[in-house]
């Protein structure tokens, strides 16, 4: 044999499979959000795993395979070529389960036969019934014939239309490594839809086909073969090697001595009948096959397959480009209800803070003054405590503000996650089938428990006190370095703080499904797949300036007014710092990496892992080029 | 072959109402007949019933859409009970079905050949006599032959298109033909031959068409395959009945037939089956098994959507419980640290019991004015505090004024204040709300939000009534409490021992004044006794007796008291734990928990549904063994 197989263009073709085999598995993985086809239930992805990655660039060998309904005569025809009863035969339907192979002499020295069925688990043929286990695994059966060209590989197939499902993926397996079928088919079967439907994909390939009509009623079917191969070519769009017409003759086929009598087709209409003419051996026809030329045509045509737009990657790809465009779209339509609001944040009572500016201005106090006023303290707590006393005993104790405002910051809490769930509800009832089953796992009654439950502790164990004391403290560094107008503040304190409201403050923060909507914009436009927190101060009673915020602070505003805004300011700080502190807990305990994961899939088609299999596909195509010239 | 059978076909086509169909049955059958065909009618009733009583439950919906549209197709079958069965033949291209057909009326009627697939029209094959009208079926489905063969007789003959040439049931495909015929059949002859007999196609589109139907099993081409009915059986045996299975050779026996000879060996058994099991006096009893056997298997399959959707249901209902008790611990544990807070209430209610019991003396007086006192002072405390715990220790004389103002106030925001001091916080019923919409959403009930969560302020009201159930069970819980601690501490002899000792100091009192007024003050001198007359004992006596008078009773007072104090503690925690593990009647979603009664209780009635149709269908056996169908 020529080695001409092995030439530059099939070499390379090699290389490429391999590359694009890994590239779309690993695309198939990024883009699991989108449930694409499992990649082994892709005619192309098997294709390229059973004939191409082995067959590419090897030495050349043949691949015959008996195919056809159950129980009319698979093994009979596969026992002629065998030359003796290498394959049981059984008056019982759907009896080959496993294939059974013949391999030329030497064969198995020169080439691994497990690379060339990459499916099977191997066996050497000891027995023609060992092709009727019945097991789980798929098994093949091999056994050397001298009698065989040294690269022709003969074999037996389990049935394509059984209910037994498993025989239908062994047969397949088999067409795809298979360059020549020999389709065996009966007046019963020839326009089945299961067999057309196998040799529908046995034609895509572009495989050499040598068709038996079995069991014929000879001479009464002359007139009927004809048009049972018209139809039947016309329905798969098979090109026969040759046609054989074999009698329903059971002795003969037991005994191995069945005619095989060939016929022309196509017929022409007015040429004379044909003759019965003498039964013809078909070993020695399939040897006479020219090897090279099949070869390369059925690697052409698997390659076209894997290249086609209608079953190949290119659908495939087309299928994942759809359902990210589809996602991108749902996205975008729930990207302005992704954005929560929540208008009742509450904020810790004005005292707590100007308790907190105190310390903070006793901590920077130095020398005497820092003397005079501890003593203040002491003496002032001194004075005091008689009256605290009495209170106490009459109004009771009195609730920590802190505590409640851990209460009031829990029930706010309690609001938010239950806004949440009814949008997450409403999106996984009006997304599509990729988001709702992420988002329904989360909206569950055991997910919602735990996740109250992990907040709660969570909860608790905030330290509001350094909270508070961090914020303040910050801001008052800030405040100290930015401001002159520092001891006019801290004198007013208390007149700022008792004009302040408490401040209605709206927070804003989206749960990154798709690029946040307009409605955060501009404040989130730059983070679309993070949880971005905007605290908008509305005030609720007059003060303007405190809309302004940061603004009125930074130009220096005079007197009362700025230091109001400052004050606001500082209540806002407060609240974005908590409502973080929170969207970073919802996102980690319940969204996870949803929103990532969908942002990722709604934009796999400008992926690097897209971009790889593109170019694969761009590569092969080339290369296949460069095999027709 | 059965010839007196030709007159009632003539005499049946009218029989086409529901309503004159038992009559004419009846006159024709026996009572035992009545019986069976009133079961149906119960069963279809039943049925009917169960559909008509809606759910807001989604798996409820589909299974009873389900019954519904097979209960139109049971009316059809009805409306034709008596009217000559449909003989279908089914299998796949090349099996025969058009030879047999032609054998089996004698004459070539639908085309049969080696083409693939030969028959693209389906013939209805029908007695001259029979109007066609009669069998409803639709009828521009068919092309319609009328033969004078005996067979005929008592049946309608239909040669079907195959089912295994199209690829897809695209509208006018054999495929989709032979689906809207097959609904309609009432047996099916099944052809299949040596080559066919596993195609996966035919066993899944039989599965499909033997619902409600009888079988009958034939291997044909008997001239040119092997026999291989046995494997043919064991590969059916797991889905159906296969009583008998026939292996003939149509051609020959369609040869038979022309040359005048009877026909021969399996095709004789065959032709003897249709001809005598499917006669007048079989034609209901065949529809009924088909009926019922549709019946079963569509209820079997709301079972199976039932099955699938039921354990999401369950997990609501625990979750509704877990919510339930969750709510009745922190009642409890309220209730329990307000009951161990307020001492002096227990204590006035139980003196209170005490002295209503005691009646009048003059420790029972002693008890009353402490008592009174100790109210008067209460009811400072009672105006400002006036928790519901308090007044569930209180009691029902006591509390019945605060109570009438605690009604006015139903409504109104200050008594949902009043549940932050007392009973379920709002956070614990926003998070009630959070998990348990959670689990309603899985269960796929159905029910407007506002209807089980809804407004706060609706669960706040229902929260409030859940308190008012609890309060009023803790109210009698606390009167058992009182009467027991009464029980245990009023006994005579410690009443006599309290009674003597304050008698005591009474009488001592009563015989010191006596003495001095009567005796040392007065008679005494009088009498000449003693010279001088003592002086009457003046307010420097009576103030320390009194004082001590005041005292002794305290003393008393006290003891007792302390005596009624001890192993309260007890009582309370005796009783909070008992009020842990009593269950309320209500939950914070009442309406949910009706809703999973109503499913449960639906579910439960499909069972029985399903159980009642199975028995028939069980008591029905044997009376068309004949055939082969579907296994249950």
């Amino acid at each position: 044999m020529s080695t001409e197989y092995v030439n530059q263009p099939f070499t390379d073709l090699a290389t490429a499979a391999r590359q694009l085999t890994q590239a779309v598995s690993v695309l198939s993985d990024a883009a699991s959000v989108l449930q694409p086809p499992p990649l082994d239930s892709c005619e192309w992805h098997e294709q390229l795993r059973q004939k191409l990655l082995p067959q590419l660039g090897t030495e050349a060998w043949l691949v015959a395979a008996v195919v056809g309904g159950t129980n009319i005569g698979k093994s009979v025809v596969f026992n002629h070529l065998a030359g003796g009863r290498a394959s049981s035969t059984s008056p019982l339907a759907s009896g080959t389960k496993h294939p059974v192979c013949l391999v030329p002499d030497g064969f198995t020295e020169r080439q691994d036969l497990k690379r060339v069925f990459p499916d099977f688990d191997l066996s050497e043929w000891s027995d023609a019934d060992d092709a009727l286990r019945e097991t789980t695994n798929h098994e093949l059966f091999w056994r050397t014939s001298s009698d065989l060209p040294s690269t022709l590989l003969v074999l037996d197939t389990p049935d394509i239309d059984s209910d037994v499902r498993v025989n239908w993926v062994r047969a397949d397996a088999i067409r795809r490594s298979a360059d020549v079928l020999i389709a065996v088919l009966t007046q019963q079967k020839y326009n089945d839809a299961a067999v057309k439907e196998f040799f529908r994909k046995a034609a895509d390939e572009d495989k050499a086909v040598l068709v038996v009509f079995n069991q014929c009623l000879l001479p009464d079917d002359e007139e009927f073969w004809p048009v049972w191969l018209e139809t039947f070519c016309r329905e798969t769009g098979i090109t026969p090697e040759s046609v054989y017409l074999a009698p329903a003759d059971r002795t003969a086929a037991e005994e191995l001595r069945l005619p095989f009598f060939e016929r022309v087709w196509p017929v022409t209409a007015d040429g004379p009948p044909q003759p019965v003419g003498q039964p013809r051996n078909l070993r020695a026809d399939l040897s006479s096959l020219r090897f090279h030329e099949i070869r390369v045509r059925t690697l052409r045509g698997s390659v076209r397959e894997l290249l086609s737009n209608d079953h190949g990657v290119p659908s495939w790809m087309q299928l994942l480009h759809n359902a990210s465009e589809d996602l991108k779209a749902t996205s975008e339509r729930l990207s302005s209800d992704a954005v929560l609001k929540i208008r009742d944040w509450p904020v810790p009572p004005a005292s707590l803070f100007v308790a907190e500016i105190r310390t903070w201005w006793k901590s920077r106090q130095q020398g005497w003054a820092r003397r005079i006023n501890r003593l203040y303290d002491k003496v002032g707590a001194g004075v005091l405590w008689p009256v605290k006393v009495a209170r106490n005993a009459i109004q009771g104790e009195p609730i920590e503000p802190l505590v409640q405002y851990r209460e009031r910051e829990w029930s706010a809490i309690l609001t938010t996650i239950e806004e949440l769930f009814d949008k997450l509800q409403w999106m996984a009832e009006s997304g599509n089938q990729m988001i709702r089953p992420r988002i329904e796992l989360v909206l569950q009654g055991v997910s919602r428990t735990q996740l109250i439950e992990t907040l709660r502790r969570r909860h608790l164990a905030v330290d509001f006190r350094l909270e508070l004391n961090e914020v303040v403290h910050q801001e008052m560094e800030r405040f100290s370095v930015d401001s002159p107008e520092l001891f006019t503040f801290y004198r007013q304190l208390n007149h700022v703080s008792a004009v302040v409201r408490p401040m209605t403050s709206v927070v804003l923060f989206s749960l990154g499904f798709g690029p946040a909507g307009e409605t955060v914009a501009p404040f989130v436009a730059d983070a679309a797949a993070n949880a971005v927190v905007h605290v908008v101060a509305d005030v609720a009673g007059g003060a303007a300036a405190a809309v302004a915020g940061d603004t009125a602070v930074g130009t220096a505003g005079k007197g009362a007014s700025m230091l109001q805004a400052w004050f606001h300011n500082l209540n806002g700080r407060y609240t974005e710092r908590r409502v973080n502190w929170l969207t970073d807990l919802i996102r980690r305990e319940m969204l996870g990496t949803l929103p990532e994961d969908l942002q990722r899939a709604s934009s796999i088609s400008d992926s690097v892992e897209w971009k790889n299999v593109s170019e694969s596909l761009a590569h092969i195509e080339s290369l296949l080029q460069e095999t027709h010239e | 072959m059965k010839p007196p059978s030709s007159s009632s076909v003539a005499s049946e086509p009218c029989n086409t109402l529901p309503g004159r169909m038992i009559t004419s049955s009846g006159a024709s059958g026996s009572l035992e007949h009545i019986a069976l065909l009133a079961r149906i009618d119960d069963l279809t009733g039943r049925l009917t019933h169960w559909v008509d009583d809606s759910l807001p439950w989604g798996p409820a919906r589909r299974a009873r859409s389900l019954v519904a549209r097979l209960l139109e197709r049971v009316d059809a079958v009805r409306f034709r009970l008596e009217s000559p069965l449909v003989v279908a033949t089914f299998g796949g291209t090349g099996t025969g079905k058009s030879s047999l057909v032609n054998a089996l009326v004698g004459e070539e009627v639908s085309r049969s050949g080696r083409q693939r697939p030969t028959t693209t029209e389906p013939v209805l094959l029908i007695h001259p006599d029979l109007e066609p009208e009669t069998l409803g079926l639709d009828l521009t489905l068919f092309s319609i032959r009328k033969v004078d063969s005996p067979l005929l007789r008592d049946i309608a003959l239909i040669d079907c298109p195959d089912p295994d040439t199209t690829e897809a049931a695209v509208a006018g495909s054999n495929l989709t033909m032979l689906r809207d015929l097959l609904p309609h059949s009432d047996v099916l002859i099944y052809t299949s031959t040596q080559q066919k007999y596993r195609s996966a196609r035919i066993v899944e589109e039989l599965s499909e068409a033997a619902s409600g139907c009888r079988l009958v099993f034939v291997q044909t081409h008997a001239d040119l395959d092997q026999d291989i009915r046995e494997d043919w059986k064991n590969c059916l045996a797991q889905d159906y009945e296969v009583p008998e299975m026939f292996f003939v050779n149509s051609r020959e026996a369609f040869a038979d037939r022309q040359e005048g000879h009877s026909p021969r060996g399996e095709f004789a058994r065959l032709v003897r089956l249709l001809s005598e099991q499917l006669d007048t006096s079989r034609r209901v009893e065949i529809r009924r098994a088909n009926l019922i056997e549709l019946l079963q298997e569509v209820l079997v399959e709301c079972r199976l959507v039932y099955d699938s959707a039921m354990p999401d249901v369950h997990e609501l209902q625990e979750a509704l419980e877990a919510q339930r008790q969750e709510v009745t611990k922190s009642l409890t544990d309220q209730l329990t640290q307000e009951l161990l807070q307020n001492r002096n209430l227990w204590e006035r209610r139980l003196i209170t019991a005490i002295t209503d019991r005691w009646g009048f003396s003059p420790f029972s007086s002693m008890l009353r004015l402490y008592n009174g006192l100790g109210a008067l002072i209460a009811s400072f405390t009672l105006f400002r505090a006036r928790t519901s715990a308090q007044m569930a220790i209180v009691g029902a004389v006591q509390s019945a004024r605060w109570m009438k103002t605690r009604v006015e106030e139903q409504d109104s925001e200050s008594r949902l204040d009043r549940l932050a001091s007392f009973g379920i916080s709002d956070q614990q019923l926003q998070e009630s709300r959070v998990v348990i919409s959670g689990y309603l959403n899985s269960s796929q009930i159905e029910l407007e939000s506002s209807s089980h969560s809804g407004e706060l302020a609706a669960l706040r009201r229902t929260a409030a009534d859940l308190e008012g159930e609890f309060l009023g069970d803790a109210r009698r819980a606390v009167d058992t409490v009182v009467d027991d601690v009464v029980n245990g501490r009023s006994g005579l002899l410690r009443r006599t021992f309290y009674e003597l000792l304050s008698l005591a100091y009474l009488a001592f009192l009563l015989g010191r004044i006596g003495y001095n007024f009567f005796w040392s003050s007065f008679l005494a001198p009088v009498l000449g006794r003693v010279t001088e007359p003592e002086p009457l004992m003046t307010v420097d006596f009576y103030i320390p007796a009194l004082l001590f008078l005041v005292i002794w009773s305290v003393v008393l007072v006290v003891m007792f008291t302390a005596g009624l104090r001890r192993g309260l503690d007890r009582h309370v925690r005796g009783l909070a734990e008992s009020m842990a593990g009593s269950r309320l009647m209500h939950g914070l979603f009442p309406s949910l928990d009706e809703v999973c009664h109503s499913i449960e209780a639906d579910n439960q009635a499909l069972s029985q549904l399903l159980d009642d149709t199975r028995s028939f269908r069980r008591s029905l056996a044997g009376v068309s063994s004949a055939f082969g169908g579907r296994r249950e």
